[in-house]
């Protein structure tokens, strides 16, 4: 009889779970879970406070490396999957390693999104999405006095906050892009913006970013409408899309992220998506939505982990979590309209 | 400067040129003021077969032994850089080739072997070296390359050592070999500019020590041509064969001569020829060879001829383990051979002694006319350490020979009997000095007689010459930290750098433990011994035997067991090794 391998895909909130729940409901079953980032799973959602000082670094993580040991999970970290064989039931690494595994969860996340009139300046913004975009932001907000929010997705806000408990002078640019993935609302717009002003955040409205010069280290000069704005950082904040490009070519079935079914199975034997990057498709609404924030990663991992082993739990419907950002309760959903 | 203390390990097949890439490492590290410590490790065989390590431990102090932890493993061959990472740190670098040649079965890359803490940076070595180069031989600089850009050490430095290792073969190669270092370079930079490590904290220009970077083998060499050495024999054997090779070079250019015998007895015996005839000479061996020399030795002590012979020891018994370390030739370096046999051996604890103690043991195989063993071992003559040699004095030049006074023209006694046991010794060739040189037992002029009265007065007198060379010999050097210590460690050859480093650690978290060097094996020293003994409630004594040779020959100078840590790995003795033991003795964790 061949050893049952079962082999997650990411190590975020769902692909955690994914494991662990695997690791309870298949005690027999060689477990391993591949993360691109190097070190154990932890809370992206703590990233803004860990960046104001608030919490140290250990209150990030989910648990000990060690602990992924002793549950005999096999964590590969900082290792990339490429490309996937579903027909040999293969994955490949990056370092041309092979693995062969008997069920699959791909739980990879999203990436930072920057929308294409700004990809010429990529380079001179920072996003936040790893533990090392926090390293990176850490680091870098010590050695500048102002820092330029460009986007507006929930970390900005949460980011903002950070920015503001520790002296720094921020800029905020709210256009209709501001809230995405949120959908557009005057009322919301018009809010966020009062709440930033009186919070001592310089709020430029409705206005497009023109340029950005680099006029030395640490020092950008934005031309935004007709202000230009001197900063030393310029963060951007565009939400997140899926992070599933090696998977062309796989057979999978793939939108923006990729498509599942309400039992998040892709539609192969044994292969799973959860997470930010599954398009999960709700019978109900006849259409595939897809959910974002800690809670529903969280248990979304643990439904495909319950699927894959012969059960039949119908993913929850986005819009169970609730975000309040300074103050204004919000429902999360992804970059489908609801 | 920031405190560096930094273990490279760099793991390949035979002929990935892995001991080439350590080598490299080393000279730039020690070029830009660090200390070094490093060691190769490989297959006895001369090409394709086994695993080679190169381990060095580079620092802004002195390093006194190598760490059982590698901070960085460069994995040369996944398959073979497998068994080393259980002896990565927590949090370790491994840098890897990530595009080999096809397509690799699971677990058959080191990243599936690795911890989940341990930061991977896979580089394709190959492909790298084959772009910037038309080849792949340059796979090992293109992991330097990645190594220099990972640390930000300064790659101009990794330049001058490539260009002075391949310079002498010819623009082409040298070339091909810096562009493979370039491109390495290059890559890391590029690919992992969001992860580049810790950077390396070198001293100031003016902060550099001039020091040489040597292994122990080019130390005893060196130590031996500025003794003055006229002539080497010798017959190749690993890991003394170094040793020669560097003398075949230098030697002639100094008037003097190396002559590859037709084994072991014939180098000793050469030697001997020497000596008795006025000229300094060597030989160096490891055990097997030294075996065959045994009673060629003991006829230098019944002679009472100088000899200068290294006994570069390696994994025995027999052929044993030719490219492994092991300190088991005690027990034959000072009783090995018939007879009541005392001679002089000396045992250096680092390349810098490996220097000393080669010069001193010509002067004093002259002044006390007996063999003088310097016992290093693979780990000495292997290992590298950058060190500044010092400049001899008059006093390491001086002719210590003790010759016959003219007034003892015509009635010369070649073996008198004086109360220092030194008889003054003619060199043959000078008129009415003449006297019998022989194996057997004799009188004073050298004549044989087998009396029982004789041989009683030869042996004492023998003996007696062996015991006053003490006063010559390198005393027992204690690093304590009070006047009485729960533990007490005594050390010596190459483990005695582990050992210290465990003291001196136990020292730092507080618990009274001292330890004492022992160079000088026999005679040794024992009122000095014994008075360490005195302050320690017990003795430890780690060696790299299976029996505890040197607990064997001091241990009754304790008054009660000592305790004993063996090993027989065929690789130097870790400290942690020690310190483990050391706080078990004491009872703490």
């Amino acid at each position: 009889m061949s050893e049952e391998h079962f082999i997650v895909i990411g190590n975020g909130p769902a692909g955690h779970n994914a494991a662990v729940t695997l690791r309870l409901e298949a005690p027999g079953a060689r477990i391993t879970l591949i993360s691109k980032e190097p070190h154990g799973c932890y809370r992206p959602h703590l990233l803004p406070n860990w960046i104001a000082g608030d919490i140290k670094e250990e209150a990030l993580y989910v648990c000990p490396v060690e602990n992924y040991k002793n549950m005999a999970i096999k964590l590969r970290s900082g290792q990339k999957v490429v490309a996937l064989n579903l027909g040999q039931s293969e994955l490949i690494l990056d370092h041309k390693e092979v693995l062969r595994f008997s069920g699959l969860v791909i739980a990879v996340g999203g990436k930072p999104r920057i929308p294409e009139p700004l990809l010429t300046f990529k380079d001179l913004m920072l996003t936040l999405k790893t533990l090392e975009d926090a390293r990176t932001w850490k680091d870098e907000i010590a050695r500048v006095d102002s820092v330029l929010m460009m986007g507006g997705d929930l970390t900005s806000l949460a980011v903002t906050k950070a920015l503001l408990s520790l002296g720094k002078k921020v800029h905020f640019m709210i256009n209709e892009d501001a809230f995405w993935p949120l959908r557009w609302n005057p009322v919301l717009f018009e809010e966020m913006s009062h709440r930033l002003s009186q919070k001592g955040v310089e709020v430029l409205a409705d206005q497009r970013m023109k340029g950005i010069k680099r006029k030395g280290e640490r020092d950008y000069e934005i031309q935004i409408g007709r202000q230009t704005v001197r900063v030393g950082m310029i963060g951007a904040f565009f939400g997140l899309t899926p992070d599933v490009r090696f998977l062309a070519g796989s057979g999978l079935r793939l939108d923006r992220g990729i498509l599942v079914d309400e039992y998040l199975n892709t539609g192969f034997k044994g292969v799973y998506a959860t997470g930010d990057c599954a398009q999960i498709y709700y019978p109900a609404l006849r259409d595939y939505w897809v959910s974002v924030g800690h809670d529903n990663a969280v248990e979304l991992g643990r439904t495909a982990a319950l699927n894959l082993v012969g059960n039949t739990v119908k993913a929850e419907a986005a819009g169970k979590c609730i975000f309040e950002v300074q103050g204004i309760k919000v429902n999360t959903s992804w970059w489908t309209e609801f | 400067m920031a405190k560096v203390d930094l273990t490279i390990e760099i793991c390949g097949m035979s002929g990935d040129g892995t001991i080439a890439a350590g080598g490299i490492l080393n000279e730039a590290m020690s070029r830009a003021g660090l200390s070094v410590l490093a060691f190769d490790s490989y297959p006895a065989e001369i090409r394709g077969f086994g695993r080679c390590v190169t381990l060095s431990r580079i620092g802004s102090e002195e390093m006194r032994a190598l760490s059982d932890k590698a901070h960085v493993l460069i994995s040369l061959d996944d398959k073979e850089s497998q068994s080393r990472v259980p002896f990565l740190v927590k949090n370790g670098t491994v840098l890897f080739d990530n595009k080999p040649a096809s397509y690799v079965p699971e677990n058959e890359s080191i990243a599936a072997h690795v911890d989940p803490e341990v930061r991977l940076f896979g580089m394709p070595f190959s492909d790298l070296a084959a772009s910037a180069s038309g080849s792949t031989k340059g796979r090992n600089l293109a992991a330097l390359g990645g190594f220099a850009a990972l640390f930000k050490f300064p790659p101009d430095v990794f330049r001058e050592v490539i260009k002075k290792k391949f310079g002498a073969k010819g623009e082409k190669v040298l070339d091909a070999n810096v562009r493979s270092f370039d491109a390495g370079y290059q890559y890391a930079l590029e690919t992992f500019r969001d992860r580049i490590l810790k950077t390396i904290s070198l001293p100031e220009k003016g902060e550099q020590a001039e020091r040489t970077l040597i292994s122990g083998s080019e130390a005893v060499a060196r130590g031996a041509l500025d003794a003055g050495l006229k002539l080497y024999f010798g017959y190749p054997i690993t890991p003394a064969t170094t040793i020669m090779e560097y003398l075949a070079q230098a030697l002639p250019a100094k008037g003097g001569r190396v002559v590859q015998m037709e084994d072991e007895i014939s180098s000793i015996g050469a030697v001997l020829g020497s000596f008795f005839a006025g000229q300094r000479a060597m030989t160096a061996t490891s055990g097997p060879g030294f075996a065959l020399m045994t009673e060629l030795i003991t006829h230098g002590v019944m002679s009472e001829t100088p000899a200068v012979i290294i006994d570069a020891q390696r994994g025995g018994p027999a052929t044993g383990l030719p490219t492994k370390t092991e300190q088991s030739d005690l027990h034959a370096a000072v009783f090995g051979g018939p007879g009541d046999s005392a001679r002089i051996v000396l045992a250096p604890t680092n390349v810098l002694e490996c220097y000393q103690c080669t010069v001193n043991s010509f002067q004093l195989a002259e002044k006390y006319q007996t063999p003088v063993i310097v016992l290093s071992d693979f780990f000495l003559n292997n290992r590298v350490e950058n060190v500044r040699l010092p400049l001899l004095s008059r006093e390491d030049r001086t002719n210590r020979n003790v010759y016959p006074e003219e007034s003892a023209r015509g009635k010369y006694r070649r073996y008198q009997i004086t109360d220092s046991g030194i008889s003054p010794r003619a060199i043959p060739g000078v008129e009415d000095f003449l006297f019998n040189a022989t194996g057997l037992e004799h009188t004073e002029k050298g004549t044989p007689d087998y009396s029982s009265e004789n041989h009683q007065k030869m042996t004492e007198k023998r003996h007696r010459k062996i015991q006053g060379a003490l006063k010559d010999l390198p005393e027992p050097v204690e690093f304590s930290s009070g006047r009485t210590m729960d533990v007490g460690v005594i050390a010596w050859g190459s483990t005695f750098g582990s050992a210290l480093e465990a003291v001196l650690e136990a020292q730092r978290e507080g618990l009274k433990v001292g330890g004492l060097k022992v160079m000088s094996l026999f005679p040794y020293h024992t009122e000095a011994i014994r008075t360490f003994m005195r302050k320690c409630k017990d003795i430890l004594i780690p060696e790299l035997n299976y029996e505890g040779q040197l607990a064997n020959l001091i241990g009754h100078l304790h008054g009660k067991d000592v305790l004993r840590l063996n090993r027989t790995t065929g690789m130097p003795m870790a400290s942690r090794l020690i310190l483990d033991k050391v706080k078990a003795m004491i009872g703490v964790k």
